[in-house]
């Protein structure tokens, strides 16, 4: 009963945040070079790439239109691999003269001491670093046997400043759905307060790759070993914002279920193009900095986004969980967008 | 803020706090980073010597009880956030010898801080 009047009001919520659609969180895609080539890599980056980081003035020009920014938005830069970019203190900097806070998103192999440090200076305060699993595994998923204990040293040195708000992200997969105790015990030992856990979407180079799916009795085992740690509160355990997992909703993360792709969420992809998160897919991108506004463009365009009725097909036709779900996160729409790619309540069952 | 979003707004905050969820204002995107709560303090300032008024390059300027550090440029100045607490302690520090003279190290201590801080700094010479 209190269950369904808690959904009752955040569907409300939901709407309302809808209506009012504040742009609190931006990504930049600010290059697709990449120092790893991941197997599951949704955005099939590469360590050459012919097309260049977008210029920092380009990315500027297009904050600028956002006249009055929420005291909530954030930029964060994601890639590729973010570090890559040697200008990304200077990119940090501009944005912080701007009065917006900013974050990266990394793989951690370049994040040595040094970089903490002139990042730290640049004004960051926001770090997700990947860990795919103890050494074996995270090497594997990262195809590189340098990579665990590179990202070994990036996690003591964010653990190590109490100014950012660092997490870790790990995607499960088979190889390392057996080691999470594991994984939770080293990073418990690491000091790493937050963890949040993902599955991999079957996208890009993923989708060559079954090792990296979970059947769906793993991906049920996935959600009672959050739910377990969660209440330890040890440290803060969460399953990722990417689907509506049905009874397992706010036991396994802090709210339910709400993808604010297009609602909150914005992007400025790396050829200009203006949309929501990097891995929707980009036929969904709702103009170019090149060519529009940004602002102009994040207020009055993104119906796709804020209207999702149009989702309400193949096997969210007749669902019943939909009013709560909506067409689960909208990177799962690829292609002719036909149908979802994954229903995590169908997996749950 | 027009009328409408701030009815908005007072609606989001009722709806959010009855709904018994938390972070409802406070998310991250699925593949981003958790947000920030901006805890930090950019601290600018120029060094020179007490001596001849000239801006000193290369003095190293450090925060106590943190591994943060950054130098001065050409023109004396340095600029760098660093977390916000009671009180922070900066140290600038002649570390190139004697390339522009010999300056003794010189201890900050900054407190009662709004941000941000411009700090004019004069460096004695040996």
């Amino acid at each position: 009963m209190i269950t369904s009047l808690q959904r009752f009001i955040f569907r409300k919520f939901r709407d309302s945040e809808t209506k009012l659609h504040e742009l609190n969180y931006l990504f930049w895609e600010c290059t697709i070079r990449c120092n790893l080539n991941c197997l599951h890599c949704g955005s099939d980056c590469k360590k050459e790439s012919f097309i260049k980081d977008m210029p920092l003035e380009d990315f500027l020009s297009a904050l600028d239109t956002v006249k009055v920014p929420s005291k909530h938005l954030i930029v964060v830069m994601t890639g590729g691999e973010p570090l890559l970019r040697n200008d990304i203190e200077l990119c940090g900097k501009e944005i912080r003269k701007r009065g917006i806070k900013w974050g990266i998103v990394s793989n951690g192999y370049l994040y040595d001491k040094e970089k903490h440090i002139s990042l730290l200076n640049s004004g960051l305060g926001a770090l997700t670093i990947s860990l795919d699993g103890l050494e074996q595994s995270h090497n594997w998923l990262r195809n590189n046997n340098k990579s665990f204990s590179k990202v070994d040293e990036a996690i003591g040195l964010a653990v190590s400043s109490s100014r950012l708000n660092f997490d870790i992200v790990t995607c499960v997969n088979q190889r390392n759905f057996p080691e999470l105790t594991h994984i939770y015990d080293y990073l418990v030992k690491k000091g790493v307060k937050s963890w949040r856990l993902f599955t991999i979407v079957p996208i890009g180079r993923a989708k060559d790759h079954s090792e990296l799916f979970l059947s769906n009795t793993q991906f049920i085992g996935l959600m009672d070993f959050i739910c377990n740690l969660r209440k330890k509160k040890k440290i803060d355990v969460k399953f990722s914002c990417e689907g509506y997992v049905g009874k397992y909703e706010t036991k396994v993360r802090d709210s339910f279920f709400f993808c604010r792709a297009g609602i909150n969420i914005g992007s400025v992809l790396i050829d200009g193009s203006i949309s929501a998160c990097p891995n929707i897919d980009r036929t969904f991108a709702q103009g170019n900095i090149y060519s529009d506004n940004f602002y102009e463009i994040w207020q009055t365009k993104y119906k796709q986004f804020r209207d999702r009725e149009w989702t309400k097909k193949g096997k969210c036709a007749d669902c019943s969980n939909y009013k709560n779900c909506l067409g689960n996160g909208l990177h799962y729409w690829h292609g002719d967008k036909k149908n979802v790619l994954v229903c995590h309540n169908e997996k749950i069952g | 803020m027009n009328q409408y979003n701030m009815k908005n707004n007072f609606l989001r905050k009722i709806l959010g706090g009855i709904s018994f969820t938390s972070a409802l204002f406070i998310f991250q995107a699925c593949y981003g980073t958790p947000q920030d709560f901006g805890m930090d303090l950019l601290i600018e300032g120029q060094v020179k010597s007490k001596t001849s008024g000239l801006p000193i390059d290369g003095i190293k300027v450090s925060i106590a009880n943190n591994m943060q550090y950054s130098y001065t440029n050409e023109d004396g100045k340095f600029s760098l956030y660093t977390e916000m607490t009671d009180n922070i302690t900066l140290s600038f520090e002649d570390i190139d010898l004697t390339e522009n003279g010999i300056f003794i190290k010189k201890d900050t201590l900054l407190t009662n801080y709004d941000k941000p801080i411009f700090l004019d700094i004069e460096l004695t010479e040996e």
